[in-house]
């Protein structure tokens, strides 16, 4: 019995140190592919977390100058409403970017993979046939066709992209790789693209401020 | 092991001693046993050594990543603080200041709650099938994406996964066993998706049969984790960041 025991006790005293290696190598016992995904996307997201902080300070400098003179910079604040407008797709956006053709019938997830992945790769605005798509906005399957937000959109497909056209391709032809066995696809960079189509507010019926 | 056992029974001095050095040399067998099971799947030192860069390179971009989105909270908060002081000095401003509040809350800066419908997923049983290649029992990043896709089809007013608002631009992503969205947060399971809306259509998208139809056929077969449960009172927290544009030039 008692070697029973100090044979579990072997074992066990092992066993436990190598699982607390493995917790302590967590993201080590990935493979580097994964890891290297990961840094890619900290170094972006980062960069993106800097350039928000510069910004911030920049507006903050404004409003504080202003406020030392006895006035207000009512464009600052105009400013921030005009970029969280844009985000929300409430207002025409232009700039360099790409336009995706596909040619035939798709499914509603293989949008959503492609909207994802160049949302990813940091595209800012979207529009499909001419209906502006933010990340709220729902796709969906109807027969060979696709709903966006509830209008009827079918083949040909053009997807719009405003962002980096170099990040974007890369992001594009990941997600058309397998779509290219079936329906002819083609992806053009733009160095301005026009999207002009608009998103109203919802009003919120259910959810309250605070949290 | 047992008949030495048995023949030693009765004589007790020698017993101890046999005893102490049979355990040791057990412990020492089991030692050298699980040793050798344990280095077994264990890569090569200079991967490990590549490993353990990486995974050091991955915590100070994770330190810097939480240090920069604590600092672009506190300039919101300041910004915010000589906004509403603006707001008292000139119409203009109370009027700009007052349609960026509401447009705060369309974006997903600032924290909602109401009734709604929390969704939780978690990893299923590995049948340890060579055969089977489908990896069914893991959740995927984009099991997320079709979740929260379908909760917005259904009438979501706001959506956090993990404690992670949905915001306009949400993406998911992946490495390796974790879940990437805004500014690169990893997210593990188990998942909990929080949407806000009128609940009784909430539930009857994620119910409709038609729909997640493959998620629910792996939540059968690998015992995949997925549940829902209506209430009255949910919460979702606001963005934890802020939005730039750095292509997207607004026309109007």
């Amino acid at each position: 019995m008692v070697s029973l025991i100090a044979l579990l006790l072997g074992f066990l005293l092992v066993v436990q140190l190598r699982s607390q290696a493995l917790v302590a190598q967590n993201l080590a016992s990935q493979d580097n592919t994964s890891v290297a995904l990961l840094i890619n996307d900290l170094n972006r997201a980062n960069t993106q977390l800097l350039e928000q902080s510069v910004t911030l300070e920049q507006r903050e400098a404004a409003l504080r100058q202003a406020l030392a003179t006895g006035g207000a910079d009512a464009k600052a604040i105009e400013k921030e409403l005009t970029v969280f407008k844009a985000v929300a797709g409430e207002l025409p956006v232009h700039g360099s970017g790409l336009e995706i053709r596909i040619e035939g019938p798709v499914q509603d997830f293989e949008v959503q993979d492609a909207l994802n992945n160049l949302r990813n790769a940091g595209g800012e605005a979207f529009a499909l046939n001419g209906y502006r798509i933010v990340s709220g906005t729902p796709i969906m399957s109807r027969g060979d066709r696709l709903m966006v937000a509830g209008h009827v959109v079918a083949a040909p497909y053009v997807l719009q992209a405003i962002g980096d056209p170099e990040q974007l391709q890369m992001a594009a032809d990941l997600s058309t790789s397998s779509l290219q066995t079936r329906v002819q696809v083609s992806v053009v960079r733009k160095t301005d693209l026009a999207i002009t189509s608009v998103l109203e507010p919802r009003p919120l019926v259910y959810a309250q401020l605070g949290s | 092991m047992r008949s030495a056992l048995i023949r030693l029974h009765g004589t007790v001095p020698p017993r101890v001693s046999l005893l102490a050095s049979v355990s040791l040399a057990t412990f020492l067998v089991a030692l050298l046993a699980a040793t050798q099971f344990r280095s077994q799947p264990l890569p090569p030192s200079n991967r490990f050594a590549r490993n353990q860069a990486l995974t050091q390179s991955v915590n100070e971009l994770e330190a810097q990543n939480r240090r920069l989105k604590s600092q672009v909270q506190s300039l919101q908060a300041s910004v915010k603080t000589l906004e509403d002081d603006s707001a008292q000095r000139s119409s203009s401003a109370q009027q700009a200041n007052a349609l960026l509040d509401t447009q705060k809350t369309v974006v997903g800066l600032l924290g909602l709650h109401g009734p709604g419908i929390t969704i939780t997923l978690h990893d299923g049983n590995d049948p340890n099938d060579p055969s089977d290649h489908s990896l069914g029992w893991v959740v995927h990043y984009q099991d997320l994406q079709d979740i929260v896709n379908l909760l917005w089809a259904s009438g979501a007013e706001a959506i956090s996964v993990n404690q992670q608002r949905v915001v306009p631009t949400t993406s998911f992503f992946y490495a390796g066993v974790n879940v990437l969205v805004n500014n690169a947060t990893r997210l593990s399971g188990p998942y909990t998706i929080t949407a806000l809306g009128d609940p009784p259509s909430l539930e009857s998208g994620v119910k409709d049969p038609d729909q997640l139809s493959e998620l629910k056929s792996r939540s059968r077969i690998y015992g995949l984790g997925l549940a829902w449960q209506r209430s009255n009172s949910l919460r979702v927290p606001g963005y934890d960041a802020s939005f730039v544009l750095r292509y997207a030039q607004p026309a109007g």
